[in-house]
């Protein structure tokens, strides 16, 4: 990654972590119209585009704020091909009737695809991790909201009324619960194969 | 997985090893791949939850933000995709309707306010002498002359014609015409004056273009006068009505 060079449209990156609204409506300005388009074009409404734009912008959000998103390519290209891809899945959920899907617009540039491959991987993974949270027991969700909030684990073991180690111990065991739900899940190998 | 295990990789995690625990647990983690595997997953597992619980609140702030200008965004496009569904065909109407409006509004200021002229009513097309006599090349010359508007001609030629014919009305009211079309409106006038004392059958034309003299003139005080004394049993009475009507 180190030797690849950061492209210019980085900018939109930052913007969005930073929650920088001038940086939002450009995007919105700049490279929403072209999702709309392809949307319309095929069997979508602007509603649907809303939505898919939207989910897309929080999905880039939670993966620059997670992990370091280091744009290579120009911001279009990796921004409309996850808009068209997601759209593209989702029309094969949810309709059996016939979909004409426009292939005109395709981006022959490596370096996006790669980005938003990766980018995709991620959302799917945190949204199978949210999902397996949402699993876990009502002590365990607690304990691990709790002390990923506050991070000090004395704090925690304060707080609750227990040792350190006995908090540790069951921060570890609602850890390793969730990463047996997660391994479980038959979407887990999906995106590890 | 042996409950064991998780312990120890939040041990090691949380840096409560020993040096010498952290070594032999990383030497582990080297030949058990599936131990290793489990780490890798419960590592990420521990970022994931990290991130999500730690940037709650920031997450909500950035979603709310988005959705305020997502909505606003959305909001333009889909108003504009109505008006253009509505309006594409809507609009073409009613431009069309405005223009015609417009025109014949403007039709109708242009009838009822435009300033009659002259030459809207100066309509005496050919004319024709086909009187038989002595001075057949100047009467010829006449006629030719005033049938291509060169009324100076018809004016030297009518005049002669006069000479040698005092009593021809006819001639007299095209000298008249030609005149003022010449713009010279004292012969023009005091020609068609005469005829119009007179008795002739050209009395009243001789009016009806005494008025549209005046009219040249902008005299329209005086066309007005001049137009009302033409008597409705006279071929010019109607054009003469409506020109009153026009430019009262």
């Amino acid at each position: 990654m180190s030797e690849k060079k950061l492209h210019e449209d980085q900018k939109y990156i930052d913007g969005l972590l930073k929650n920088n609204s001038f940086i939002i409506q450009a995007i919105y300005d700049k490279f929403v119209p072209k999702v709309v388009n392809y949307i319309r074009q095929n069997s979508g409404s602007a509603d649907e585009a809303q939505d898919i734009v939207q989910d897309i912008l929080i999905t880039i959000y939670n993966q620059c704020s997670h992990k370091k998103l280091q744009l290579t390519c120009p911001f279009d290209a990796y921004f409309f091909l996850l808009c068209k891809r997601k759209w593209l899945n989702q029309l094969k959920k949810i309709s059996k009737k016939e979909v004409t899907i426009n292939e005109d617009v395709l981006y022959k540039n490596d370096e996006a695809q790669e980005l938003a491959f990766e980018t995709s991987t991620f959302a799917e993974k945190e949204a199978l991790f949210t999902e397996m949270f949402q699993k876990l027991g009502t002590a365990c969700k607690e304990l691990l909201q709790a002390t990923f909030k506050i991070k000090s684990m004395d704090e925690v073991a304060n707080s609750l009324g227990v040792t350190y180690a006995y908090a540790r111990k069951k921060k570890s065991l609602c850890i390793g619960k969730l990463t047996e739900l997660i391994k479980a899940s038959p979407k887990f190998n999906q995106l590890n194969s | 997985m042996d409950e064991q295990n998780y312990i120890e990789f939040e041990t090691y995690l949380s840096g409560d090893m020993t040096a010498n625990e952290a070594l032999s647990f990383e030497n582990r983690l080297k030949t058990d791949s599936e131990l290793k595997e489990s780490f890798q997953l419960y590592k990420e597992t521990t970022s994931f939850l990290e991130h999500t619980v730690k940037n709650e609140a920031e997450t909500a702030a950035f979603k709310e933000n988005l959705q305020k200008v997502s909505k606003t965004y959305f909001n333009k496009i889909k108003t504009q995709q109505n008006k253009g569904k509505k309006g594409k065909t809507f609009s073409l109407f009613k431009y069309a309707i405005a223009a015609c409006v417009v025109l014949l509004f403007g039709l109708f200021m242009f009838n009822q306010y435009a300033t009659p002229t002259y030459s809207d009513y100066s309509n005496y097309g050919t004319i024709s002498l086909t009187v038989r006599g002595d001075n057949d090349s100047l009467l010829e010359a006449a006629e030719n002359a005033f049938n291509n508007n060169d009324f100076a001609k018809a004016d030297e030629a009518f005049k002669s014609l006069i000479v040698l014919d005092e009593a021809n009305t006819e001639f007299k009211l095209y000298r008249a015409i030609a005149n003022i079309e010449l713009d010279n409106f004292e012969t023009s006038d005091t020609l068609l004056s005469n005829l119009q004392k007179g008795n002739s059958v050209y009395k009243y034309k001789a009016i009806w273009y005494l008025a549209l003299s005046k009219l040249k003139q902008h005299e329209i005080k005086d066309c007005k006068a001049i137009l009302k004394t033409i008597p409705e049993d006279s071929d010019e009475y109607n054009q003469a009505q409506k020109l009153i009507k026009k430019l009262d």
